[in-house]
């Protein structure tokens, strides 16, 4: 795979990387943050960040199931983390070509939409069951925009083992 | 077909197939959790995988509060320890006092044969962590049905009522905390005895009290109890105070806020009552049991004369 941002042709990824990546995310997840409308999901961002680079390797069944592992943690109606995170893994994935071709702040306006539908999903699913809008759970929008913000960061850290050094040996350009 | 696609190309299932499957399974599970609430032996298998990550993700916070606890100095310990001495001794004069007021108050009910207060029991809990939600406020503690815990069983700490638990597991259980969008829990203003219910509005929101008159008798600061009719609080626990009144004449309705007394999401330790009126209930005696001739009209049961 070729990065869009520097050019360099990355190296092949290590599918064990990106399991571990998704289970330290999901931990990080488990810390104490406490319920508060400013506290990212590490894990969606993480989810989602695999499904635009490496498709082949998660896809929407893996966000399907730790979406339902995060129902659980979160005591949240058994299904909707899980609804959410599918729908957002296959977006993701349509839009895998478009989003990477893209410089990386520009691809943090992409991702902020899908963070957005994962953030608002359980009021909606409230509304169609109750038929009542809980206008306060919309402050969770501030949940996307922090998980947008950490976009740059998360590529950075994840596509960090695929990285090549960068000084290259003179005697052998190639 | 003669000629099938080349391996290069087989990619699996598609990407779309794969998320209609999952919507549905996602969307029957749903409804199914919403409409009959039958999926809580999912909830328990999975949970006994996912509490011990859960304990080791609690580890680093409690290490710096335990360092914290660990390093605090010698007079300061002392100075706790002869507070704590002194509120130690007031208290179990306090206690002399109430168990001889409460053998009288007994005594007394069982002269005019009115129903017995009941007692109730104590588990101490730990919060262990408030899950993320934005539509809820519930906290996680670490004790369950093994404990003696039971579905609906009050938690509360000295300062008062903290909440209820609403979904038991073998050995943690979560807990509704009063700011919970769905929480109402029945209350008496300690003032003047006027009932009503305490509704919970999400998180970090004030609570309201609900079914009121816009006339009534409400002041800001007026401490509000649980009135222990619905068997599920035990009476005059604190639960909150008002803090704001919006009187609308117009539409004959008032806006009453309160904010909780315990600070509901600040400490770690609280105890659960265990408190089941309906066990200690006699049968209707002779005596208090209502007269069956003259007087008011009964209703008779149907086909008879």
């Amino acid at each position: 795979m070729i990065d869009n941002q520097s050019g360099y042709i990355l190296r092949p990824v290590n599918p064990s990387f990106i399991y571990i990546s998704l289970f330290i995310a999901l931990l990080i997840n488990f810390l104490p943050w406490g319920n508060h409308a400013w506290v990212p999901d590490w894990l969606i961002v993480c989810i989602v960040f695999w499904n635009i680079h490496q498709h082949r390797f998660v896809g929407v069944i893996t966000a399907f199931v730790f979406g339902l592992i995060m129902d659980i943690h979160s005591g949240a109606l058994l299904g909707v983390h899980a609804f959410s995170y599918s729908l957002v893994a296959y977006i993701a994935i349509a839009w895998h070509h478009r989003i990477t071709a893209l410089p990386v702040t520009t691809q943090t306006l992409n991702v902020f939409p899908i963070f957005a539908l994962v953030s608002i999903f359980p009021v909606i699913v409230l509304w169609a069951l109750n038929e009542q809008i809980y206008w306060w759970g919309l402050t969770s929008l501030i949940q996307a925009a922090i998980e947008a913000l950490l976009w740059p960061l998360a590529s950075y850290l994840l596509l960090l083992p695929q990285r090549r050094p960068i000084d290259v040996d003179p005697h052998r350009p190639l | 077909m003669q000629y099938s696609a080349p391996p290069l190309f087989k990619q699996g299932i598609s990407a779309l197939a794969k998320l209609i499957a999952c919507i549905v399974i996602s969307l029957a599970l749903m409804i199914i959790d919403f409409q009959i609430k039958s999926l809580d032996f999912i909830r328990s298998q999975v949970n006994v995988v996912l509490r011990p990550f859960e304990q080791l993700m609690l580890l680093p916070s409690s290490m710096i509060s335990g360092g914290g606890d660990y390093l605090t100095s010698r007079t300061t310990l002392e100075k706790e320890n002869i507070a704590l001495k002194l509120r130690q001794a007031e208290l179990s004069l306090l206690a002399n006092q109430s168990a001889l007021l409460a053998v009288e108050n007994q005594h007394l009910r069982n002269l005019l044969d009115l129903q017995k207060i009941v007692g109730f029991k104590t588990v101490p809990v730990e919060v262990l962590f408030n899950p993320p939600n934005p539509l809820s406020q519930r906290v996680v503690v670490n004790r369950g049905q093994n404990q003696g815990l039971k579905l609906g069983s009050p938690i509360a700490n000295e300062m008062g009522i903290l909440g209820q638990v609403v979904r038991l597991y073998d050995n943690s259980a979560e807990v509704s905390l009063l700011e919970d969008r769905d929480f109402a829990i029945p209350v008496l203003v300690a003032r003047n005895g006027l009932r009503a219910a305490v509704v919970g509005n999400g998180r970090n929101q004030l609570l309201q009290l609900r079914y009121l008159p816009v006339a009534s008798d409400l002041e800001v600061g007026d401490i509000l109890l649980t009135s222990g009719v619905d068997g599920i609080y035990p009476p005059g626990f604190a639960v909150a105070v008002i803090s704001k009144i919006e009187r609308n004449l117009d539409q004959n309705s008032s806006n009453v806020f309160c904010s909780p007394i315990a600070e509901i999401n600040r400490h770690l330790q609280a105890l659960a009552l265990i408190y089941d009126p309906e066990i200690d209930a006699k049968p209707a005696s002779a005596m208090n049991a209502p007269a069956q001739t003259g007087g008011r009209r009964q209703t008779r049961p149907k086909g008879q004369p």
